[in-house]
């Protein structure tokens, strides 16, 4: 990790530090004051923005883990979250467990669910493991919608989520659950890829054949992997559906998990930070352009008929991506990490 | 390098616009009249169900163009439209409705019954009323603050279903129906019914292996060849689609290639049942379809027809070239929706409805949708009144069939009785 000038690590502690300088401190202080404050300055809307940007976010999390740190592509990461989402409502609104036991049994479910399909990993990649988990995609929804436990095609209903006797009804105090719980993945997610597991992660993605001889073993890192990011979805998962408050198959669509992949790589595949700014991007161009460029658009040019400008919403979204891709396809994460070295070595950049 | 910094400057450009949109967009409506009532509407005019959403859209802002424009809006306030469009996505929905709650809307409307069904519990959540266009059951059975425009996709089955046996069917014993459903709720609404009055009805339906289970299809088909060939062989005297136009149009033509129709009847639910469907078929072989739509069709002789006939010829003449029946769907939402403001302000004054809270949400719900009578949309479908425990605003269809390719109604309107469908034990499992 690069340090600002002038630092120096002493010892194992401070070398394995993610808050290192009291520049460090001072700006996590005041980005947790700012974040734990939104509440007071946003509207119901941006809050409910913000909270599918922290669910989306762990779910990215997790699927970081799996294709970014372990190269396990997989393409059916809506599918894993319609998974936790549909065992958190199964547990607690037929079975009327406890939120707690439904997010955990969530995470539990849907990991399991993700070594499953995520066995063909030891015989094929790439490309080919992507397949599997398409069908992962396909099949999950298949079950679902013909469940009969599921609610099937008319969905099932969600309670809010509570913990105790606090109820999480309003827009700002799931805010609160979401933002903890999201935080909560990130520091986990940030930490194991720095632990044993993580480097092997990286030396699976990087090339597992040498990976295995110097004594790692495959299967069980990449079921591991599959394990890990799907749990993350399953949590993820799971706090939508008590978020939305009811749950359809079509909430999951293969749109979203090729949405998912797109968000980790415009963010910066196999870096912690990289998902953080891919989520944001992506979610926020989807509110900006549906709600901003839209409408006002239509009410610019009153000489055209309504409805005119809805086509260049998914045009300029395409667009917006495609150059991104072409201009710095490490992604934001990359874009970051030079921004820091040129302002840590200012003004004595060369 | 001149091509990359040209790039960059693009690049920096688009940014710049995205990011002062939401500054520009607040800065707009300067100009507009203070007093304003704001409805919210949502259609999928981009996505996967656009043949649809896109004319319904053209026909909800347009109608309220002809209100504001030519009606001096509802009781002399301007009706302020926060129109978004969901492209069909379940997730985007959500964000949007929880926007127009935010926005200070009165109400909310889509057109879509999926659209509705993902973003419902969101509203019911908070007492936000809304209104679907087209619907199915599970949005408000049981009733809470979710209405439905039209009879819903359960209704129409059971409509086809009665007229059928009355008009068309000459065999004895039970006629056999097969069902082909899009594989949410649109098609799930027509097997509901099926299910619950099979029996009652005297129709035997063929089910996909086991009771409850029809053959299905998703909105993106590309070929239904291998479930129709299994629905040949269990040889029906009906098939009926519940689905939206290109599916719809996709099995008939699939159906008419394996040479089961002609020789069959075939009835469509009213989601698909539009002139898109025709085109997307084509005259020939959709020519002897059955339908069920709700709604009259262009040129047909009822007081809404002359000025909604003039805006579309206006503002989208493409919709009117195709005769397209989904705009007249939505142009009598929003004359609903006009309704319900009206009543609502009559009853309990502007003042109330301005703030755009939850008071201002009961107010509609309980002054305005729950007080309409008898409220007649023009003659576009059937008159529009709420009844305690039945959510459907207007409970009437009528039958059609494509003649000539064009869809010519066979029938006058015929009433849809409520289905207590959570009276059921299987419902919802």
């Amino acid at each position: 990790m690069s340090l600002p000038c002038g630092t120096r690590n002493y010892n194992y502690s401070e070398d394995m530090a993610i808050v290192r300088t009291k520049t460090h401190w001072v700006l996590l202080i005041g980005f947790l004051v700012i974040l734990f404050t939104t509440p007071l300055y946003l509207n119901n809307y941006w809050l409910g923005v913000f909270n599918l940007i922290g669910i989306t976010l762990i779910a990215a999390v997790g699927l970081n883990i799996l294709v970014g740190y372990c190269g396990q592509l997989s393409i059916g990461h809506a599918g894993f979250i319609a998974v936790g989402a549909y065992t958190a409502a199964i547990l607690t609104n037929r079975l009327e467990m406890p939120f707690l036991v439904g997010l955990i049994g969530a995470g539990v479910v849907s990991g399991l669910i993700g070594i499953i399909f995520g066995l063909p990993s030891v015989r094929v990649k790439g490309f080919y493991l992507a397949i599997t988990t398409i069908a992962a995609q396909f099949i999950i929804i298949w079950v679902i919608n013909h469940w009969g436990y599921t609610g099937g095609f008319l969905g099932i209903k969600v309670p809010y989520a509570s913990i105790g006797g606090l109820v999480f009804r309003s827009e700002s105090s799931q805010f609160y659950l979401i933002t903890i719980i999201a935080a909560l993945c990130i520091f986990f997610a940030k930490n194991l890829a720095r632990a044993k597991v993580g480097r092997a992660f990286i030396a699976i993605r990087d090339n597992d054949l040498a990976a295995e001889v110097m004594g790692i073993n495959p299967l069980y890192y990449k079921l591991l992997a599959f394990f890990i990011g799907c749990f993350f979805a399953g949590i993820a998962g799971a706090l939508l559906a008590h978020w939305i408050g009811f749950l359809n198959a079509e909430q999951f669509s293969f749109t979203e998990s090729i949405l998912y992949v797109g968000m980790i790589i415009i963010g910066g595949l196999g870096t912690s930070i990289g998902p953080i700014f891919g989520v944001i991007f992506i979610r926020i161009l989807q509110q900006v352009l549906t709600v901003n460029l839209v409408p006002f658009l239509e009410s610019s040019f009153t000489a055209f008929p309504s409805g005119f400008a809805t086509g260049v919403t998914p045009m300029l979204f395409g667009l917006v991506i495609v150059l991104f891709l072409i201009l710095e396809p490490r992604g934001l994460a990359h874009r970051w990490a030079l921004f820091k070295s040129a302002y840590r070595l200012w003004p004595f950049s060369y | 390098m001149k091509t990359k910094r040209l790039v960059t400057i693009i690049v920096v450009c688009i940014a710049l616009i995205v990011a002062a949109l939401p500054l520009l967009s607040a800065c707009d409506g300067g100009g507009k009249e203070d007093k304003t009532l704001k409805v919210g509407i949502t259609t999928p005019t981009t996505g996967k169900a656009a043949e649809k959403g896109a004319p319904m859209g053209h026909g909800n802002l347009d109608c309220f163009e002809y209100i504001n424009n030519e009606l001096g809006g509802v009781e002399g306030y301007q009706v302020e439209v926060v129109w978004r469009d969901n492209g069909y996505d379940a997730s985007k929905v959500v964000t949007i409705v929880k926007n127009f709650m935010d926005e200070g809307c009165l109400m909310y409307t889509t057109s879509s019954s999926a659209m509705m069904t993902a973003s419902m519990e969101i509203a019911n959540r908070a007492g936000f009323p809304g209104m679907a266009a087209f619907s199915s059951p599970i949005i408000y059975r049981p009733p809470q603050h979710i209405y439905g425009q039209m009879p819903d996709y359960g209704d129409d089955f059971l409509a086809f279903a009665k007229y059928y046996l009355d008009k068309v069917w000459k065999g004895s014993g039970k006629p056999k129906f097969a069902i082909h459903a899009l594989n949410n709720s649109t098609g799930k609404g027509a097997i509901d019914a099926a299910l619950a009055y099979a029996d009652s009805l005297g129709i035997e339906i063929l089910w996909d292996g086991q009771p409850g289970k029809a053959f299905e299809h998703k909105a993106d088909s590309t070929s239904e060849m291998e479930s129709l060939t299994r629905i040949k062989a269990m040889n029906p005297d009906v098939l009926y689609i519940s689905s939206t136009p290109a599916p719809t149009a996709l099995i008939v033509k699939n159906a008419y290639e394996l040479g089961i129709y002609p020789g069959i009847t075939i009835g469509s639910g009213h989601a698909g049942f539009t002139s898109a469907f025709v085109d997307i078929a084509g005259a020939d072989i959709a020519e002897g379809v059955y339908g069920v739509f709700p709604t009259v069709s262009w040129g047909d002789d009822v007081p809404a027809m002359a000025k909604m006939t003039e805006y579309v010829q206006k503002n989208h003449p493409g919709d009117y070239e195709k005769r397209n029946m989904d705009y007249i769907t939505c142009w009598a939402q929003s004359l609903i929706v006009a309704e319900i403001l009206r009543v609502a302000v009559k009853n309990v004054g502007y003042d109330v409805l301005a703030k755009g809270d939850a008071a201002a949400w009961k107010a509609i719900e309980e002054q305005g949708i729950q007080k309409l009578k008898d409220y007649d949309v023009g003659g576009l479908h059937g008159p529009v009144s709420y009844t305690p425990g039945d959510n459907r605003l207007s409970k009437s269809v009528r039958v059609f069939q494509v003649q000539g390719g064009e869809i010519k109604p066979l029938t006058d309107w015929i009433d849809a009785p409520v289905v207590k469908y959570e009276e059921f034990d299987w419902f919802g499992k």
